[in-house]
Order: C-alpha cells, then structure tokens, then sequence
C-alpha cells in the first residue's frame, strides 16, 4: 500500500497498477487501488490529476482556504460563490454605508467563518478521504497551490519556501498547465470577487469599529443624562426648598378656571411631607406636556381631565414622594392612574393642576389671592391666565410606570411648563435607555421625571412669565 | 383691482381695520384722510410693495374690529420726491386658503420681514418705515401661535425692533438687555427645562459636544494629565460624558487627572459666578460618583470679558485642550467677537495639543450687506425651527419653550452682530479665522465620524453630518448647514 511516508518508498509497493497513459511530461503513470495516479519513473510520484486536484480544492475551500492563518480570499469568494445565492455576494462587492449591509454582511461572514478552520496537509487528507494520499503529497501540493493561487505573487515571498521546492513548484505550474489552467482561469475569473471581497473585509473593520463607537455613544449619553439629572434635581431641590417656606400660604386650586371645579385644599401637610427624595425631571417625554398631543382644543382636554380627577389636587403629592402614608392622608385621593394616554389628544388631566403663579394673574383667575396649581405628575393641565388659558395635559407616560410626576408650573403667558413638584419622589426614568428614535415613542412616554420645577412663588416673586 | 387699506394706528396690538369697501383705482377717496403712505416711492420695486400690501390683505390677522383707517405718514422719512402715494385698503374678505394659504403667509412674512430689514439699512433707509412695517409684522405674529415661519418671524419681528429702537446699534449690548428675550429674564427652572427639552429634541447640543469629545481622547490617548479650559462652560453637561469616556478608557493611563477651568464672566456679576461654581461643585460630585480624578477651577474674564491667558494656572506636563463652543445653548446672549477673539488668541500663546470649535455655520455670505445676511440668518433659523418641529411636530409647546429660552435671544444676538458688522468686511467663521491664525487642523477620525452619524440617527431622519474639511463634521438640516464642529491643534505644540 502506499502507506509509506516518503513518495520515495513507492517504489516499495508491489500494487496492481494500471498504466494510464502519457502525459505531457512523458512519464508513465499508473492507477492504483486507491485511484491516485502515480508516475512510473523510478521514483514513483504522485500525479495530480485534474479530478484529484478539484477534489483537493474542495477539501481546501471546505476547510478555509490554503492559508490557515488568515482567510484566503479567493477561497472564500468560491466558498461563497457556492454556497451562498450569488444575489448576496453580488451584494458584497458593494460597500454600502448602510449599517443594516454591514449587519448582514458581518452576520454571514461570521456564519460562514465558522465553517472554516485550519487547511493543513493533516485535515487535507481527512477531508478529502482518497486513499493513499499523504502528509508529504498534500504538504507539497499544497504549497504548490499556494502559490499558484497568487499568479502575481513573487515566489519569494514565500519564505518557506526552499529553492529547490519552489524550483519544482515553477515547472510542476507549468507542467501541470492544462490542469491548472482551467483552475486558473477560474479563479482569475474571480479577480472582481476577489476585490469585492477586500472590501468586504474593509468593511468588517469598519463594522467593527462602528459597533464600538455605538457602544461607547451609548454610555455617553447614557452619563450625560445622569448628569442632567442630577442638575436638575438639585434645582428641584432648591425650589423644594423655597417652596417649603411658603407652603402655609398656599391654597391650592384644582383646576378652578376652565371646569369651574374649585377645590380649594389646604396643602401645608403635605408640603411638609416633601424632603428631598431624588427627583427625575421629566425628559423627553415630558413634551407631552407641552405639545399635549397636539390638541388644540385643550380646553376640552381640561374638561375631561377635570372629570376624570376627582380629586385634582395632591395627585402630584401623592404620587411625589415617598411618603405616600403622608399623603394619603391628604386625600384619599386614588393614585394617578396611568392610564395616561401619551397620545396626542392630551392626557387627561387627572391630577390636579396647581399653578404656581405670581399673585396678579391667579387673582384674576381664580379670585383668589394666592394659588398654586401644581400640574400633577401624571399631567399637567396647564391653566393659562385666563379663560383663554389652556390647560394642557401632559401625556405623561403611565407607561414608563413613572408615577411619580413633576408637575410643572406654567407660564400663564406662553406654554405650561411642567412643574416640579417639590420634594416629589419622581420615578427613577432612565433617559438613557431610550436611545431609539425619540419619536412618537418618546413623546409619549413623558414622565415629568426630568422637568425642572417651575415654582413661581406667588409673593413677591417676579413672574418670570412676562 | 381691490385696494387695501393699511391700519396703522397708534402701535396697538388691536389689528386693522376692515372695511368693505373696495376701491377700484388707487388713490380716489383717500384725499380725506390725512396720512397717506407712498409705497410707490418707497419701493424701488412697484411690484414688491404692492404685492406686499396685497399679501397683508390677509386672512390670519382677526379682523375683529372695524376701526376707521389711519394711515401713517411717512413722507417725512422718505427721501425722494414723491408720486401720489397710493393706499391701500384692507379688504374684508379673508382669503381663506388652505394648505396653500399657509405657505403664501410665510411668504408674506418673508416679504415683511425682508423689507423691514431694507428700510433699517437699504437704499431707502428710513426708520419709520422699518417701524411701521415692524409693528404692522407684530400684529401679524405672535411667538407662540402658529406655524414655525409666523414664530420666526415674531422673533425676527423682536430682534429687528430691538435693533431699530437700539439707536442705531451702537451699544449692542444694551439694545440687548432691553430685549425681550433677555436671557436672565428667564427663571432659571426655565432655562434648565428649555435646555432639556433642547437636548432631548434635537441633536445639536450633544453633536458639538460628542464630537469634542471624541477629538479630546483621541488627542490624550496617552496622558496622565488633562487640562481643559472651558469657554462657556453653562451648566458643565459636556465633560459629563467626557469622563466617562475617560474612565473606561482601555488604552493609555487608567483614569488621567482631569482638571477643568471654566471661565467665568466678571463682568455680568450676579449669575456668572455662581452658576459656575454651581457647576463646578456638580462636576466634582460627578466624578467622584464614577472615580474619575478630577479638579476644577475658576478663571475669571475681565470686565469686558477679554481673555488673558496668564491668569490661567498651567501644570506641566499636562495636555491642555482649549474647547470653544459657540452654538446653541450656549450663546444666547450676545457674546462680544471680541472676547472670542481673545480666547482664541490667548489659546494660540498657550500652545495647546487640541482646540475644539463649535460654531453655528453661515451660510455663504456674498456682500449681500445686512439684508443678504438677515436672509441667510432667517433661514438658518428657519432650518432649525423645521428641524425641531420635524422631530416633535406636536409638542409645540415645548418648542415654544425652547424657542423662547434659547432661540429668541440667539435671534438677537446673531442680528446685533450682524447689524453691527454691516460696514465691515465680510464676517468669518471662527474656523477660517483658526486656520488663518495658525493652526494645524487635526483630521476628523472615522469613529468620530461614525459616532456622529450614529447620533444622528437617534434623531430625525432630515439631520446628516458632512465631512465638509478633513478637521471639520457640519451637521446639517436638509439641505441647510446648521453647526459646524472642528478641531485644531497649535503647531508648537509637542504631540
């Protein structure tokens, strides 16, 4: 059998062999047992015939490619021409800045690399499963194919190549013309591949990289936000603070104007209950407060916000802060349901809208010497001066669970803001975690989480609305 | 044809009035009234004029009352002779279109606006025109109704008013603190929730700020010591993400010290200092709560707000990065070139290893004089406005917030300069005056780049960022530039 390790021991073998024929280079060769075809010369070699060779290109593709160290590109290219539908590695040749290509273009290379491992002579062989074939036969054919995948590669570039080796590869190449040939002319047929298939490797860097600056973006913004956040609760807090020293004074108008519903509620208990519980300022989502939905007849949102809160005032309160037994005595006000609709119709105004405005302009609204109307968190119907005044309910998202609301004081002239109520507990949102579109999404999910207080001290406080 | 009659009454907010009467030529009954406005020989144009009356003719104003005409006379302030004046009457009849109806009053706001802005500093430069066609657009607009060009345009309206009663713009600084839109009128809960809506709405605070930042760790990569001085450094947001940034850092020093001056403005007194104390106090609870070293100082402006460079406390051995942002958020008030121009300066003598630049980008400015620059500014914040509502179109609240905080005085400020540039030559951007100064731009990097890109479109799909020098990143509205973020480096400094 040819179970020697040496091609030279073939001249051991007694097999039955088969004369084949002539070939170019005049030797006889033989067919063995095992269908290799060996040269009759005294030192019998090993001929590698145009089937053997494809079947040893099979077994390389299969494996990754000549070159166990890095892909090989032409390998890879008739991998893919083979077995991936050619629409897609047509696609490949194009470098698109789409990162939905590159996703789907990384997607398959990484499947497809999985496939692929080292092409050794070891593996060679046990892909290829033909007997009699050797370590040396496939550690030469190798090499031999190695290079004679790189036409336009100087053979010196191989340095492991040895003289005499790459001696025997020049004239094996031009020996073996007719059947490498057609192996050429297929693979020069790939050159365009070939390019596209750099570019595509181009464009894994580059996807590589792009799912790193993704990542790090990521967490910049996601610090950024805590940042704001703790800008804004310490302004929350200042305000809480303030606040607190003229909380006997309040009285606290539910939503007086447009509905016509005045509860009036002394709140000073439950101001008192506001310490200084972390506070989350309303983000995105609090332009629902502001856009309500785009609902310009937000009188009417006023209205059905007033229905539907029964008890306008300390919603806000209640859902503020951590004290929530404290407030409860303050009302035993039902929680603000989320079920406030982000959508633009305006939410409804659940919670009571306690406005925050200097003296003049509540006087002339509600009568009254000095009302707060703290836009509850759920929403803020925002009361605007007059009866013109609109109230605007802050689609504050129930969604995000964010109970807990700033409410934001408005300014009677222009828009409403969302208020903060002092000393609320806002409902940790997380800003960060919405790197999507901040569309409809984010509108929706308003939480009055990071809206700064707006708290216009009725006395002596210059309106900063106007 | 149908001749308009224009009301302008004493400068109340009480709209024309209408009557219904139509005339069919020109001047025929108006002997009576006293007042007659000369638009023919106002305007260079006869066409534009006309068509611009006849556009006022239009719906949207309430014509609720019907008072009798006045009309102003402003032969006074007209130069040349003068043709029979025609007058317009306002017709009853309010043109309601539609959809079309809206574009054709932006139109007209333009008109208006364009026209105010010549009679301020054309060729037929009067004042009492601009004044009249001031308070004509105030009645028209107002800044928190309607489309986004009838907001614009009310701020315009403002800023143009300003200038006009700013004696000429002499002392900018005054006319601006006159505004309306003075920013510390502003509660600062206002200012904080503007800016946040700002932040969450539009891309153009974090795309100046991430892009520098990106720039700062790419220039640091390997130092143990960072000294950064902040222009303006607001409420300090941007070294938020910087630090962390820093701290996950993988190559390089672990955690390099980080200190950070932030200049603060003198002159202004009251808020300056202690905002920026304020500020630094936040900034050091920050880094503490992530563990990044860090220290902060204070460096102060002199009165007129110049910057000297030797009051600043310089290490060796650290890498000292100059960041300069200039756009939204942070130049709502007016801030003089001077001072800039000092910063700037200061920098190039201090040979820093980066200079970060955020600046809003002007669009080419030919020498179209004050108008051609108003045009350019108007659409400029036409682009932003779009930009804003395109991403929010129903939070228009909101945007009035943030137009009111931020934009409004922005409008101002940018026309005070404008207006006070309009002799001079023609402005530069501070990037041109950068490279022309001295220094070396330092190329963007393609992860810069990426994370640019990738901010974007967290955003609105109109936004894209352009490559337009290999150390600048535009971003842009459409088809509108809008901030331009660049970087540069000083040639001496050792890398």
């Amino acid at each position: 059998m040819f179970q020697s390790k040496k091609p030279t021991s073939m001249n051991s073998t007694h097999e039955r062999v088969v004369v084949v024929g002539n070939t170019n280079n005049n030797n006889m060769c033989v067919q063995g047992d095992s269908g290799l075809v060996l040269t009759t010369d005294p030192k019998p070699r090993l001929r590698w015939t145009v089937e053997l060779h494809e079947r040893f290109v099979d077994a390389v593709t299969q494996l990754g490619g000549p070159d166990s160290q890095y892909l090989n590109i032409n390998d890879l290219s008739k991998f893919l021409m083979h077995h991936v539908p050619p629409m897609i590695s047509y696609m490949f040749s194009y470098v698109a800045m789409d990162l939905h290509l590159y996703v789907v273009s990384f997607l398959l290379l990484t499947s497809s690399l999985y496939k692929f491992s080292e092409a050794t002579p070891k593996t060679i062989m046990r892909v290829m499963g033909v007997k009699g074939l050797t370590l040396y036969h496939l550690k030469s054919h190798l090499q031999k194919f190695r290079l004679g995948k790189q036409p336009h590669k100087e053979f010196s570039d191989h340095s492991s190549m040895k003289d005499g080796e790459r001696a025997s590869a020049l004239e094996l190449q031009r020996n073996t013309a007719s059947s490498s040939g057609i192996i050429g002319r297929s693979m020069n047929d790939n050159v365009h591949i070939t390019d596209a298939i750099r570019m595509q490797m181009e464009v894994q860097r580059r996807l590589h990289e792009q799912l790193e600056v993704q990542r790090h973006l990521q967490l910049r913004i996601e610090a950024q936000g805590k940042y704001m956040q703790t800008i804004l609760e310490k302004a929350c807090q200042t305000l809480a603070g303030e606040n607190m020293q003229n909380s006997a004074g309040y009285v606290i108008n539910h939503k007086g104007m447009s509905a016509g519903n005045n509860q009036e509620v002394g709140v000073p208990n439950g101001m008192k209950d506001f310490g200084t519980p972390p506070l989350n300022f309303p983000s995105l989502q609090d332009l629902n407060l502001y856009g309500g939905g785009g609902c310009q007849d937000e009188q009417l949102e006023l209205q059905q916000g007033m229905e539907r809160s029964s008890s306008a005032l300390l919603d806000g309160f209640i859902n503020i802060t951590d004290h929530n037994n404290n407030i409860s005595q303050l009302a035993g006000k039902k929680r603000l349901s989320p079920n406030y609709t982000t959508s633009g119709s305006g939410a409804n105004g659940k919670s009571p809208l306690i406005m925050w405005s200097d003296d003049l302009r509540l006087q002339e609204l509600h009568g009254t010497s000095a009302s707060c109307c703290i836009g509850s968190q759920d929403h803020d119907p925002f009361i605007k001066g007059d009866h013109h005044h609109q109230i605007q309910n802050i689609g504050l998202s129930m969604e995000r669970g964010s109970s807990d609301i700033d409410s934001s004081v408005s300014d009677l002239n222009y828009e409403t803001k969302p208020m903060q109520l002092a000393g609320g507990e806002i409902k940790k949102f997380d800003p960060s975690a919405r790197l999507e579109r901040p569309s409809l999404r984010r509108a929706q999910q308003l939480s009055a989480e990071r809206m700064s207080p707006i708290i216009n001290l009725p006395q002596g406080r210059a309106s900063p609305f106007g | 044809m149908v001749v308009d009659e224009l009301d302008l009454s004493d400068y109340s907010p009480t709209t024309t009035a209408t009557t219904t009467t139509t005339e069919d030529d020109h001047g025929c009954n108006w002997n009576g009234w006293s007042p007659v406005v000369d638009w023919d020989m106002l305007s260079g144009d006869h066409d534009d004029f006309h068509d611009l009356i006849e556009s006022m003719m239009d719906d949207k104003t309430m014509l609720h009352h019907h008072h009798p005409a006045r009309v102003l006379n402003v032969h006074d302030g007209c130069n040349s002779a003068v043709s029979p004046g025609t007058v317009m009457m306002m017709d009853e009849e309010v043109t309601n279109n539609g959809g079309g109806g809206q574009d054709f009053k932006g139109l007209r706001l333009v008109h208006l606006l364009m026209a105010a802005a010549e009679s301020l500093t054309g060729m037929n430069k009067s004042r009492d025109l601009a004044r009249v066609i001031l308070v004509r657009l105030k009645e028209l607009v107002s800044p928190t109704d309607g489309t986004n060009m009838e907001r614009l345009a009310a701020y315009f309206t403002e800023a143009l008013l300003g200038l006009l009663e700013g004696a000429g713009g002499v002392h900018g600084k005054h006319m601006l603190n006159n505004g309306p839109c003075h920013r510390d009128d502003h509660h600062q809960t206002d200012v904080l929730a503007a800016f946040q809506l700002l932040q969450d709405m539009s891309p153009y605070v974090k795309f100046g700020h991430f892009t520098a930042n990106q720039a700062i760790l790419e220039a640091v990569g390997h130092d143990r010591r960072v000294h950064i001085v902040d222009y303006d450094i607001m409420e300090g947001i941007q070294w938020a993400s910087l630090m962390q940034a820093l701290v996950s850092r993988k190559d390089g020093p672990p955690a390099p010290h980080l200190r950070i001056t932030a200049l603060s403005r003198g002159g202004s007194g009251r808020r300056s200092i202690a905002t920026v104390q304020e500020t630094g106090r936040r900034l050091v609870a920050f880094a503490a709560s992530i563990g990044q070293p860090f220290s902060f100082h204070q460096c102060r402006l002199d009165s007129d707000e110049t910057f000297r460079p030797t009051t600043l406390k310089l290490v060796r051995g650290e890498a000292l990065v100059m960041n300069c942002m200039l756009h939204l958020p942070h130049f709502s008030t007016y801030r003089a070139p001077d001072s800039v121009a000092s910063y700037l300066s200061g920098a190039k003598t201090l040979n820093p290893r980066l200079v970060c630049l955020v600046e809003e980008e002007v669009g080419p400015t030919m020498d179209g004089g004050f108008v051609g620059r108003f045009m350019d500014s108007l659409h400029h914040y036409s682009a932003l406005y779009d930009s804003l509502e395109a991403g929010f179109p129903m939070q228009g609240r909101a945007r009035a917030l943030v137009e009111r905080v931020f934009l409004g005085p922005r409008i101002t400020g940018s026309l005070a300069r404008i207006y006070r540039a309009r002799g001079d030559e023609e402005s530069c951007s501070w990037g041109d005056w950068l490279g022309a100064v001295g220094f070396h731009p330092i190329s963007i990097t393609f992860a810069n780049h990426c994370q640019a890109k990738l901010l974007l479109g967290l955003f609105n799909d109109g936004y894209r960022v352009e490559e337009l020098a290999t150390n600048k990143l535009v971003l842009g509205w459409k088809s509108r530039r809008l901030l331009s973020a660049s970087v540069w480096t000083s040639p001496n400094s050792e890398l």
